[in-house]
């Protein structure tokens, strides 16, 4: 879903490029108060393995392909701070070395890649940070990666609208239903995926998960 | 560094680096679902200056020198993979709380 270089107006990429950077910087100084330096392994490991998973593009429909996300992901294991963080890197990373997604369009890449779903996710996180993360934990983060996925994808189109670079034969609405029918069905990985890898992660290391500032019931008498 | 964040960085990195090194070589070569709107909406033109990143290293995710073949992507994925890590842990570790504050209600103690 990476925008490509050409394809944003000034007047838009320089909006996108200054709300990532507040977000970026808030998302700094938030860390810089907070971060319980157990959690930074597990940042730099999600971060790449998020990376490598961007590479595998899987089979959608006939001549269509689809990536992982993964910024739904981060927000859920890291919270959005942090999640934030590790998608800007991650997508500097790809735009700089690997020419993938316009260097001019990486703020508005970081919005839809990394701002949109690290917030979705840090809105589930919570669920997940129960004894026993239930029903309700799995369906709303299979809703949410769908949104997440959905979402950044409408945003591109109001972007590339925003810019007048979409074709002149489709109106806006046409172009978002194109698009977002394309991204359900990658959604709907992302959210399946989101959720197998919590799972293990949470399972695997749970105290690199848990935040300073998360309330957990049940463990927070333990302190 | 404690063991426990040995294991995390060694078996997490291990598996990011089989992905992307090697399961990625398998991936699917079809264009993405923004590129595949683009082409198919005869919008695939960019309209304004393109700012364009030098292939110095790689040629997208192939190790320049190597072609397009199993090795030039292996590389690619690895080393991006590895960039990305050292990025975090170096930012991380420059941002982190050198010492835990006492745990106040909902924290969790060390």
């Amino acid at each position: 879903m990476h925008i490509a270089s050409g394809f944003l107006s000034p007047p838009v990429w320089g909006t996108m490029a200054a709300v990532s950077g507040a977000a970026l910087a808030g998302s700094l100084v938030v860390a810089r108060r907070h971060l319980d330096e157990r959690r930074v392994p597990l940042m730099g490991v999600m971060g790449a393995f998020v990376f490598a998973a961007q590479m595998v593009n899987f089979p959608i429909l006939p001549g269509t392909s689809g990536h992982l996300g993964g910024g739904f992901l981060l927000g859920i294991l890291l919270g959005a701070p942090l999640g934030i963080i590790s998608m800007a890197c991650i997508l500097a990373v790809q735009s700089l070395v690997y020419q993938d997604g316009g260097l001019e369009a990486l703020g508005a890449n970081i919005f839809v890649m990394g701002v949109v779903p690290c917030l979705l996710g840090a809105g589930v996180r919570r669920l997940w940070l129960r004894p026993q993360p239930g029903a309700i934990a799995y369906g709303l983060s299979l809703a949410g990666g769908i949104l997440a996925v959905v979402g950044g994808a409408t945003v591109v189109i109001l972007l590339l609208g925003w810019s007048e670079s979409l074709p002149r034969k489709v109106s806006l609405i046409q172009a978002i239903g194109v698009m977002d029918s394309i991204h359900l069905a990658i959604g709907i990985v992302e959210g399946v995926v989101s959720v197998a890898v919590v799972r293990f992660v949470l399972a695997a290391r749970r105290e690199a998960v848990v935040g300073v500032g998360d309330r957990v019931s049940g463990e927070e008498t333990a302190a | 560094m404690t063991a426990y964040n040995r294991w995390t960085l060694i078996v997490g990195v291990a598996v990011a680096l089989v992905i992307g090194g090697v399961v990625s070589y398998f991936a699917s070569s079809a264009p993405d679902g923004l590129e595949k709107f683009q082409e198919d909406q005869g919008a695939a033109t960019p309209a304004y200056p393109t700012v364009e990143t030098l292939p110095i290293a790689f040629q997208e995710y192939n190790f320049n020198g190597l072609g397009e073949g199993f090795w030039a992507n292996a590389v690619a994925g690895v080393v991006g993979s590895l960039i990305v890590l050292a990025i975090l842990l170096l930012v991380g570790y420059a941002l982190r709380r050198r010492r835990p504050p006492v745990p106040r209600g909902g924290s969790v103690g060390s």
